[in-house]
């Protein structure tokens, strides 16, 4: 006899639900740029999670690894249309005189991005590995402290002093070489007021790039 | 294409459970012999079992087809890489028998990086009455030996040795995903994340390598191999797919080194479905050579396709495995399950192929009538010689009785490994730690 008419329990059913219940696939209407940033933030926390293991899954790092290539290159296409429509847009919005005057306009939103610029992807980054900031103005410095410490971290040659089949080299970093550092929007060293940021920040690169 | 299946096609009968509980024991690898007479399964905890197909019985004719243990062995143990500082687990990634050349039976396994090559023989008569030995072995008093005799064989129970004839170990410096015995019968190669080597079966100290697609640097490296197979008939020809979803054909006669594949199979992607996981999900889990050598199944997380090895441009058949799925890649890439490595099976004829997917079910694609059907592997619904109930998932309102919706998918029941008996319709599938083997009703009543 077939188990016919037997119900699944309730609890079986909800534990069910619940594993498949989050992000956003159940509220589609999301917009795409935040989307976007949902998907970029889970890849960034599953890439720094792999790296803390001692032979990372290589598949599944590449798989990733492509996933934030793709979106950020969609992301500085998109940028690197004209930069003036975003404080035309939101006047309403914090900008930075002192950024603009170096030929650089910053927009970073408050609350819901509304604003696609890859200055609020890299706001996301502190907060994605538990900094938190006190406010836009400190959250600029945070960015542009990642910023500088990924140009550090690109400038000594980590993965280069390491022996060719070392574990680190199934880390790629590769994708923070260009994009991070996309020349239009940053200055080109960080201003000293970051020094103080520097040492958690750095902590934080460390373990992200695995230096 | 409907999911109303012609029942009587691809109908099986539940004929054994092997119940097991803790995780060593999740099966990770399930693998027919040439003849199908064996059945072997390889698991977390490193573990083999093989299973034979007891013969016909007059007294209990349903005993036809019915696989019971034949013998269980330790295959890899845990180990650890000092150089590297790394654990080595003793997960069985795969198992391929290999053709029998005598009375007794050989098979490769293989766990994240050394393969091994062991030899199954059956022993049922032991010599008895040496002159010089007693029972037990030990020489005799020569004093006692008086008068001489000829040793003879006597029946005993029997016995199934298990030895490990060879190790073939460090050729691989990342994780094996496949291994696969050559037609020629003496040599098989081993693929890892980028590298696949070739072996001599007697051989354990070197391998040759036959492809390397470890870039100079690797902040370059955006592809890996995922899976790879000899050609079931050409001995100088191997496929191996990728992360990016294609398929490489290589010749070994073109040389030595097959960097460069002789043809490339690809699909153009769709924009329609275009999403941030297109690439995750067009990722080649499982690639198989049909039987007659034509065709390539491949598995991808959403679909089973069959390749034309004379069309590279597409496949030429392409089935949606649980397309439900597709607009919920967001959680299933959360909680890691769109890197589940599904396997794909074809039937003896090539006509029908299997696949598994989520909650326990499994999925079965007719060729010829393009007909499929949904089936579970589930101890509460399946007793001994049941029939196979075909099930539905729903998507959306329209929910008929006994359907199952999307959200109540039981995503931690997976069914990832699955085989198919060389000729008879037969199946095995490993669902997490439960071995399930279905027959064909119909082909059962015949006996």
């Amino acid at each position: 006899m077939l188990g016919r008419g037997l119900k699944r329990k309730l609890s079986d059913y909800e534990e069910n639900v619940a594993g498949l219940s989050s992000a956003f696939d159940s509220s589609r209407n999301l917009p795409y740029p935040l989307k976007r940033q949902l998907v970029l933030n889970m890849c960034l926390t599953k890439l720094q999670t792999y790296k803390m293991l001692v032979e990372p899954n290589l598949h599944r790092s590449v798989l990733i690894a492509n996933t934030v290539r793709q979106i950020q290159e969609e992301m500085r296409q998109e940028s690197s249309q004209p930069i003036n429509v975003c404080t035309g847009i939101t006047p309403s919005s914090h900008s930075y005189t002192g950024m603009e005057s170096s030929g650089i306009s910053l927009q970073l939103p408050s609350g819901i991005s509304q604003q696609e610029s890859n200055c609020c992807d890299l706001r996301s980054f502190p907060e994605n590995t538990g900094l938190k900031l006190e406010d836009d103005r400190q959250d600029l410095k945070g960015a542009e402290c990642v910023f500088g410490s990924f140009e550090i971290s690109n400038s000594t040659s980590y993965l280069k002093d390491l022996a060719i089949d070392d574990i680190f080299e199934d880390i790629d970093t590769s994708m923070y070489d260009s994009d991070f550092c996309c020349p239009p929007l940053m200055p080109p060293r960080p201003p000293p007021i970051c020094r103080t940021d520097l040492s958690e920040l750095d902590h934080i690169m460390e373990i992200l790039v695995g230096s | 294409m409907g999911e109303d299946t012609d029942t009587r096609k691809i109908n099986h009968s539940f004929l054994r459970d092997h119940n097991y509980v803790t995780e060593a024991d999740i099966i990770s690898t399930v693998e027919f012999n040439h003849t199908g007479e064996l059945l072997a399964t390889g698991d977390k905890g490193g573990r083999v079992v093989i299973f034979q197909r007891e013969p016909e019985s007059k007294n209990e004719p349903y005993s036809q087809g019915e696989y019971n243990v034949y013998s269980t062995f330790q295959s890899h143990e845990p180990e650890f890489d000092y150089l590297k500082s790394l654990e080595i687990e003793e997960k069985i990634n795969k198992i391929k028998w290999l053709p029998q050349q005598n009375a007794a039976h050989s098979l490769l396994s293989t766990n994240d990086k050394t393969i091994k090559l062991w030899k199954i023989t059956e022993r049922d008569k032991r010599p008895e009455g040496y002159n010089l030995k007693d029972e037990e072995g030990k020489l005799k008093d020569l004093s006692t030996v008086t008068s001489l005799q000829v040793p003879v064989l006597k029946p005993m129970d029997l016995m199934v040795e298990v030895t490990p004839r060879r190790i073939f170990a460090n050729g691989h410096t990342y994780h094996v995903n496949s291994i696969s015995v050559n037609s020629d019968c003496e040599t098989y190669m081993s693929a890892d994340d980028l590298r696949i080597n070739l072996w001599h079966l007697a051989i354990t100290d070197r391998s040759f390598n036959i492809v390397d697609i470890k870039p100079a640097n690797m902040e370059d490296l955006t592809e890996v191999i995922t899976a790879s197979e000899f050609h079931p008939h050409h001995c100088n020809l191997f496929v191996y797919s990728s992360s990016k979803g294609s398929l490489r054909l290589c010749d070994m006669r073109a040389s030595a080194l097959c960097d460069k594949h002789s043809k490339l199979y690809e699909e153009p992607e769709d924009p329609s479905n275009r999403s941030f996981f297109s690439e995750i999900i067009s990722s080649v889990s499982d690639v198989k050579f049909s039987h007659s050598g034509r065709y390539m199944l491949t598995r991808d997380y959403l679909t089973v396709k069959v390749w034309d090895l004379n069309m590279e441009t597409k496949p030429v058949e392409t089935y949606q495995v649980h397309d439900y799925l597709r607009s919920k890649l967001c959680s299933l890439y959360e909680n890691d399950c769109i890197f589940d490595k599904f396997e794909c099976a074809w039937n003896g004829s090539d006509s029908v192929i299997m696949t598994g997917a989520y909650n326990n079910f499994f999925r079965m694609f007719d060729r010829n009538t393009k007909r499929d059907v949904t089936l579970e592997a589930s101890r509460e619904s399946s007793k001994p010689r049941a029939i196979l109930k075909p099930r539905r998932v729903c998507v959306g309102g329209k929910r008929r009785k006994d359907d199952i919706s999307v959200d109540s998918l039981d995503f931690t029941k997976k069914i990832l490994h699955t085989a198919w008996h060389p000729t008879e319709n037969i199946i095995a599938i490993a669902a997490t730690n439960n071995l399930y083997i279905f027959q064909d009703k119909v082909n059962s009543e015949m006996h």
